[in-house]
């Protein structure tokens, strides 16, 4: 009788070591996968891409004669002229990402048939919101610099 | 030991017969104790059950459409293995590739079909095979987990026709995966990011179609693996298909079955053959181990061997005769490469993904994630909302009308909108009349 209590009591402690490693090595592998995944969440999202630059020039202001509206299909977006204003409206549908037509109303979605006006506002079809409008600047070389990362409000012109 | 034994001449003759029997654990079973022992002495076959009831048998129960989904999975394993030994993943030279599995290489063309027809029979089959399942109750306790792994198995087989599609980089692949990722990107807080990892970059391009090459021919073949893997071993776990109430538990009673001891006992070699006395076993005394929780099993079942894998073999050789014949008489499509400026009008996602599409028309983020989202969510409860214990094992149970007619409103709901995609849109998303 006394010799088990006494085997209870000296393996009391080897068992709470035992569990204590289990807790550890649990919480270390449950901390890598946490780790692991982030770093892997990280590792996939590009920080770099290889495609086009989403900052480019499209030529000098006088291409771009008053009144025009020429899209760029490549660089998805159509430059707009009125007098001396000059602006970049997204050709990028806001429904699916389709590339719009300038129109005669507007522009025109080839996809699930958005309508949008003049502005790139949503005239009829399924896309949720107006087309972007982006930053153009002048550079010194006289070059005109469309900068797709910087959204400006509906309606911004750039003087020239 | 006699000298005799060890001869080189005696190894000789023997050789044919040592060799199989190191192979082969067991002999071609003649007797029920051989039945039952093939099945857990061979690797292939220990997936399978000694003995499967009736029910699970008949044609009419099951259609056998788990299993040509399974069939399919081999058949698109095989015939993309080969395929990826000619394409290439890069924009300037996939399509090209397509181009040269129809002209150069040989049996190119009539593998790029059995491939792509096959992935669109599996996301049939898979569908049909999900609806047979509801409509008998067989998600019932204690399959409510292998249910959600099903409706895992159905994500996953979309997901890699999806991902399969922008392969070929024509015209079709290019504005399909457009279309399709940009419905991604309308899902709350995280579908921008999703949509930027998925493409690797702002649009679909080399990055994109690079992710797309990794996901089809490594992760997801490798996720559906270890899903199917588990479907199948729960669906034994779970004692085999689901069966009528009425027929399961009472009728429980120990099945006798009278063993003739083998003649060529199953591990020694070359001793002498005992006639072994003929004996009467209940089935507990053939299933060693936790395999079978009581000995006892229903009256209305039959060996698998043959019966079963018979009828796995008829259903594997019709599975592979429907792939060839269609893919005989119709060509995988393959339309005029990617033109980035121009998208086809009307610009459409595979067939599986039109009712989406449609619904997409109507309201972008209800049409493409909350509808949608919702389903999946209501898939996935099923089993944990509906908990009615009758009609379960029988088609379209009188006592599950309520469940049934609802799930059968979803389907013709979602097979209604994919016909609308399908043959009554023209350009620009108007209504056209096929007719
Ligand atoms: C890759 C896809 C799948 C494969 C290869 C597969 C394979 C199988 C097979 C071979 C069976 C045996 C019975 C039969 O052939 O019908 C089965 C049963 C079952 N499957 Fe699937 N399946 C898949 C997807 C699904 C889906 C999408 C669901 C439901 C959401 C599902 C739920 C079930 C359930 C609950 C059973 C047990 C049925 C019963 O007890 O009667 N499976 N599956
Ligand atoms: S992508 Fe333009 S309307 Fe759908």
């Amino acid at each position: 009788m006394g010799m088990t209590a006494t085997e209870t009591r000296s393996t009391e402690p080897q068992i709470g070591r035992r569990r204590f490693l289990a807790w550890l090595s649990g919480l270390g592998i449950a901390g890598s996968a946490a780790l692991g995944s982030l770093a892997t969440f990280f590792f996939i999202r590009p920080r770099t891409t290889y495609g086009q630059p989403n900052r480019f020039k499209i030529g000098r202001p006088d291409e771009f004669p008053s009144g025009s509206r020429i899209a760029i299909d490549p660089k998805r977006v159509c430059i707009v002229r009125e007098g001396n204003k000059v602006a970049a409206i997204s050709t990028t549908c806001t429904h699916l990402g389709c590339i719009i037509a300038p129109s005669a109303t507007g522009f025109q979605c080839p996809c699930h048939g958005s309508r949008f006006d003049v502005d790139g506002n949503v005239t009829g079809g399924p896309a949720p919101k107006a087309l972007a409008w982006y930053a153009v600047t002048l550079t010194p070389s006289g070059e005109l610099e469309v900068d797709k990362d910087n959204e400006i409000q509906t309606g911004t012109y750039l003087s020239v | 030991m006699s000298k005799e034994q060890n001869s080189i001449g005696k190894s000789v003759v023997d050789l044919p017969a040592n060799v199989t029997r190191s192979i082969f654990r067991n002999p071609l079973p003649s007797s029920d104790r051989g039945r039952a022992a093939t099945s857990f002495t061979n690797f292939f076959l220990h997936v399978q059950p000694v003995r499967v009831s009736r029910q699970a048998l008949r044609p009419s129960y099951t259609m056998g459409l788990g299993l040509i989904s399974f069939f399919l999975f081999v058949i698109l394993t095989v015939t993309g293995v080969l395929l990826m030994f000619y394409y290439v993943p890069s924009t300037t030279q996939a399509y090209d590739r397509m181009l040269d599995l129809r002209s150069s290489v040989v049996f190119g063309v009539i593998l790029r079909n059995m491939h792509r027809w096959a992935a669109h029979g599996m996301v049939a089959c898979v569908f049909l095979h999900m609806c047979r399942v509801f409509f008998t109750g067989s998600y019932k306790p204690p399959r409510e987990f292998n249910w959600v792994i099903g409706v895992c198995l159905f994500g996953l087989t979309l997901l890699s026709s999806f991902t399969g599609y922008l392969l070929p980089w024509d015209q079709l692949a290019f504005w399909a995966i457009t279309v399709g990722t940009s419905i991604a990107g309308y899902a709350p807080l995280v579908g921008k990011a999703i949509k930027f990892i998925l493409l690797g970059d702002a649009t679909v391009g080399q990055e994109a179609l690079l992710r797309f090459y990794v996901l089809h021919v490594v992760v997801l073949p490798l996720v559906l693996t270890i899903f199917v893997a588990v479907h199948f071993w729960r669906i034994r776990k779970d004692g085999g298909l689901a069966k009528p109430e009425t027929e399961a538990a009472p009728k429980r009673v120990p099945v006798q079955v009278e063993i003739q001891e083998d003649a060529v006992p199953i591990a020694a070699s070359g001793s002498v053959a005992v006639a072994a006395p003929v004996r009467k076993f209940t089935i507990q005394g053939l299933v060693r181990g936790p395999l079978i929780k009581v000995g006892k099993l229903e009256e209305d079942t039959v060996f698998s061997w043959p019966n079963l894998l018979i009828a796995e073999l008829v259903v594997l050789l019709l599975t592979i005769a429907g792939v060839m014949l269609v893919s005989f008489f119709f060509n995988a499509p393959l339309e005029q490469p990617v033109n980035v400026m121009h998208p086809p009008n009307p610009a459409k996602a595979p067939w599986y993904f039109l009712g989406l599409q449609e619904q997409v028309s109507y309201s972008a983020f209800w049409g493409g994630i909350g509808v949608p989202g919702i389903e999946v969510l209501l898939l996935l409860l099923l089993p944990y909302i509906d908990r009615g214990k009758e009609g379960v094992g029988r088609w379209f149970a009188r006592q599950r009308i309520f469940a049934n007619s609802i799930f059968l409103f979803f389907v013709l709901v979602n097979i209604y909108l994919i016909v609308i995609g399908t043959f009554f849109r023209g350009a620009n998303w108007q209504f056209v009349s096929p007719f």
